[in-house]
């Protein structure tokens, strides 16, 4: 069975595409180095727009309102700027109510663009630009640590990473939170209590990265004011090992905490990368495989999740599982004793040492 | 061209693109008639981190020749299509799907509670999210207008409005907007259009939007007052549906080869296999199937060639358990468990199970979660799908008007533990009333069916008429009001052997009576207060020919809507009651 691969890997080669739904101005060149602040594309995203009728406002037919234009798509205006006339007795004008630039003219209609928010496009990690996507963005690519979750708070951040303590396995409490954490990116094993995100808050923490968070707690992780990853799931379960020692590893490492709002079919995963330009080139990581004996594996539903375990076989057929449910089930040895039966779809495979 | 080509069609290759899963199923000829033969399966791969929906339907095909040991799969061309001299491939393969996002749609209207809702309703026969409204009642500009069309960037923009002969110049006006709004996005962002309007705005439609956006036109989905008419645009919608994906989704086109374009929305297959059931069947008794996947819900019936189509694309028990906690509060769905569990590990487990929605419950805990998830998705879909089903709408309400069979289709009934917990899911969450079969589409292939009816109908009968749908049990469910306890219908069982026996029934009970499988039984009904069963209004007595299911025949006294016990306790015990009883005779 192809099982998905969880992204979990203390060193990799990271390519990303960081590209805007809307076309805008690439501000990066080929082979240029970013760091995860820097600016890669930059765009209108949300321009205002303002129609007027011309042949209403001067009380002409459409024709007659072409020809009293004075303006045509491409010209910028300032507030006051006749737009089309004089006519009329009175040599009645239309003037610009605000500055702008004109985008559509004609049929005594003139439509333009009244402001706009510029939005800025970040690299979200250190990195090289390899390749430019015109109008759109760039591909950066990496080597380093990289740490995929289930959940992010749609934030994103870059700074210094600091474990609360040397394994993350156990609950962030407020007791634990302190100025000596200000300006830094935590990792804990879980949170249970909402006091946690605002005296995070108040320190200021740049992120927080989690095992597991209560799912009670996601509205306050939502309310936050940094980025929050949760990498294993929801409840009080600690940090995977694989993930915890890769972070308590890359202590006052710089890490870029893009913690999207997860979608699997717009391919936002909250992630945090630690780049590491200097250490060999590895591949790109293998993102599915199929499941077999030997293969390391993380348990993403029972109660051994989120255990990392090795299959020691595939069981032939079908076995019945506690829930009365039939289905297929591999062996898998977690820790030095103990084994288990794990329904494959329960069971992702993990890459790394 | 087509018709020859289908003619000489022998096996087929229905593939289904789910959210969470890839299905490939095969038919072919066996001594003289077409069967359903396997299905293989694997993970989606539409979207992160592969988004290339072909390789999971690669595997998924691997699958399936593992388990036919036919071979279907060439590293040189593909999919074998169509088959070889030495058995190898396929002469058909169809795809449907429902993987991807939600295609987002702006209902455009004239009129809110008209054709606003007409334009609403058929944004449901498909996967999509409603991000916007505008009609003639909201008192926007037209710069208003553009501006929230160039904001939210809509895939697809429904246009309805003005019976034939109506209205025209209001409409007009909204259509310079998004004529203007579209013409200021780039092309490859700008969004589809489907205008199911005033037909005699056509031509002007065409002039003014054919050469901006991509415009589909469909005949009038409100062509008079108070008339819905919207079948026609929903295969518009269908084809649109298609072209969005194949922009979207990775590898599709691969599939559009392998298919000849024989691709369609798992919705839109759904609903032509219930409609082609009803046709083919008893059209007056209707059919009602439901479809419970890991996203989306989808409630399709058709009863006297109405076709009524229903997405509920968060509505799943996989990566949409969220849009169930976004619509009913977690006692909702707690109320449904016969079991004891504190909210947080309820909220827990859904939250964990949109992280990783193809696993599996492994403890009894987590599958009663799914279940009462299940059952509280069907119960929000079937009360906002029940009032269309109504042929008279004055006699619409919540409740489903009487419907026979309703098929169940969806992983979590097809891979239950037991026959009992599917049904249980099926009965509580749709609350069928008067007499009806629930049946189990146990092999999964109800869109797969409707996608091969189109080109191939004599294999779809022949494959239902070869028991792909499971009988799980007849259900008799009055309706009406009484004290618990009170005797509301004398039920008298007459077997094929001349053997009766007499049955009272009272309020608030669920009663199994013991028909074997497969066991034709005429039933005697006799409602006492005035409840109905179904036979015609309100104390009126009927007989009733019953095949007994996997379950027997049930009557289902619990009322209609169920009602729970305010105390948690006695209600949960009464959920373990009731799922026992139909255990009974499992």
């Amino acid at each position: 069975m192809l099982s998905k691969v969880k992204q979990i890997h203390a060193l990799t080669s990271i390519k990303r595409e960081r590209v805007l739904p809307v076309t805008g101005h690439v501000l990066v060149r080929r082979l240029q180095k970013v760091s995860p602040t820097d600016v890669i594309v930059i765009a209108s995203i949300s321009p205002q727009y303002m129609l007027l009728d011309i042949s209403q406002g001067l009380k002409v037919q459409p024709s007659r309102a072409d020809e009293l234009l004075q303006r045509k798509a491409g010209d910028e205006l300032s507030k006051g700027d006749v737009i089309a006339g004089p006519v009329g007795l009175f040599q009645r004008v239309i003037r610009a109510p605000k500055a702008g630039i004109v985008r559509i003219a004609g049929e005594g209609k003139v439509l333009y663009e009244i402001g706009s928010s510029p939005f800025e496009l970040h690299a979200g990690m250190d990195g090289t630009v390899t390749n430019i996507i015109p109008e759109r963005g760039a591909i950066i690519e990496s080597r380093g640590a990289l740490i995929q979750g289930v959940w992010g708070n749609g934030k994103v951040t870059y700074g210094v990473l600091q474990p609360v303590s040397n394994d993350l396995l156990q609950e962030l409490v407020p007791e634990q939170l302190n100025i000596s954490f200000r300006g830094t990116i935590l990792t804990a094993g879980y949170c249970n209590n909402p006091e946690v995100f605002e005296l995070a808050g108040n320190i200021p923490i740049r992120g927080l990265i989690l095992g597991s968070l209560s799912s009670e707690l996601i509205p306050a992780a939502m309310a936050a004011n940094f980025p929050i990853m949760v990498v294993d799931g929801f409840g009080s379960t600690p940090m995977n090992n694989a993930a915890e020692n890769i972070l308590v590893a890359n202590k006052d490492k710089n890490v870029a905490l893009n913690a999207h709002i997860y979608n699997q079919f717009m391919g936002n995963i909250p992630e945090a990368i630690i780049s590491n330009p200097t250490q060999p080139e590895t591949d790109i990581p293998i993102e599915s495989e199929t499941l077999k004996a030997g293969k390391k594996v993380i348990i993403t539903n029972s109660t051994y999740a989120p255990q990392i375990g090795t299959v020691d076989r595939i069981n032939p057929g079908k076995q019945t599982v506690s829930s009365g449910i039939e289905t297929q089930t591999a062996e898998v040895s977690i820790g030095a004793d103990q084994k288990t039966n794990i329904p494959l779809n329960n069971l992702e495979i993990i890459n790394t040492k | 061209m087509e018709a020859t080509t289908l003619a000489i069609a022998k096996s087929v290759i229905a593939v289904d693109i789910g959210s969470t899963i890839s299905r490939a199923s095969f038919f072919d000829v066996v001594s003289g008639k077409y069967r359903f033969l396997a299905t293989g399966s694997a993970p989606t791969t539409a979207g992160a981190p592969l988004f290339d929906a072909t390789e999971g339907v690669w595997r998924a095909l691997e699958q399936l020749q593992h388990i036919t040991g036919r071979t279907f799969l060439s590293e040189k061309d593909g999919v074998i299509i169509p088959s070889t001299q030495d058995n190898q491939g396929a002469d058909v393969m169809v795809a449907t799907m429902s993987a991807g996002n939600p295609i987002s749609v702006v209902a455009v209207g004239l009129l809110d509670n008209v054709s606003l809702r007409t334009a609403q309703h058929l944004a449901q026969t498909t996967y999509s999210e409603l991000i916007a409204e505008i009609s003639l009642n909201d008192l926007r500009t037209s710069s208003d207008r553009i501006n929230l069309l160039t904001r939210k960037r809509p895939d697809l923009i429904i246009i309805s409005g003005g019976t034939n002969n109506g209205a025209s110049q209001s409409l007009l006006t909204i259509l310079e907007s998004i004529g203007l709004s579209s013409f200021l996005l780039n092309e490859s962002q700008r969004p589809h259009i489907l205008f199911a309007g005033n037909e005699e705005l056509q031509e002007e439609v065409k002039t003014g939007l054919g050469k901006i956006c991509n415009l589909r036109i469909a005949s009038n989905i409100q062509p008079v007052l108070g008339a819905e008419a919207i079948y026609p645009a929903q295969k518009e919608i269908n084809e649109i549906y298609k072209e969005i994906r194949t922009k979207q989704a990775g590898g599709l086109r691969e599939v559009l080869n392998w298919t000849d374009g024989n691709v369609s929305s798992t919705a839109s297959a759904t609903g032509r296999m219930i409609r082609f059931l009803s046709e083919k069947y008893e059209p007056e008794k209707g059919v009602l199937g439901v479809d419970i996947g890991s996203q989306a819900t989808i409630l399709a019936g058709a009863i006297s060639g109405k076709e009524t189509l229903r997405v509920f694309p968060s509505l799943g028990v996989g990566s949409g358990c969220l849009g169930i906690l976004e619509k009913s509060s977690l006692d909702e769905i707690k109320r449904w468990l016969p079991i004891d569990l504190p909210d947080k590990d309820v909220l827990d487990y859904i939250y964990n199970k949109t992280a990783y929605p193809a696993s599996l419950p492994t403890e009894r805990e987590s599958l009663e979660i799914e279940s009462a998830l299940a059952k509280q998705a069907l119960r929000i879909a079937a009360k906002n799908t029940a009032p269309s089903l109504y042929r008279n709408k004055s006699t619409a309400s919540s409740l489903l008007p009487p419907i026979e069979p309703i098929i169940g289709s969806g992983r979590i009934l097809t891979k239950a533990p037991t026959r009992a917990f599917s049904f249980s899911i099926l009965l509580d969450g749709l609350q069928p009333t008067g007499v009806t079969t629930l049946a189990l589409d146990q092999n999964g292939l109800l869109s797969g069916l409707g996608a091969i009816s189109l080109i191939n109908p004599l294999l779809t009968v022949q494959v239902i008429e070869s028991s792909t749908f499971l009988n799980l049990g007849t259900i008799i469910a009055p309706t009406g009001y009484a004290r618990p306890g009170t005797p509301i219908l004398r039920v008298r069982i007459s077997r094929e052997d001349g053997r009766t026996f007499t049955r009272e029934i009272k309020y608030g009970s669920l009663t199994v009576l013991p028909v074997d499988i497969g066991e034709k039984v005429s039933l005697h009904l006799r409602p006492l207060h005035r409840f109905d069963v179904g036979m015609g209004g309100p104390g009126k007595s009927g007989k009733v020919n019953a095949v007994g299911g996997s379950l027997g025949i049930i009557i289902d006294a619990r009322g209609r809507p169920l009602r729970f016990l305010q105390d948690p306790e006695k209600n949960r015990n009464r959920n373990d009651a009731w799922i026992r009883t139909i255990q009974k005779y499992e």
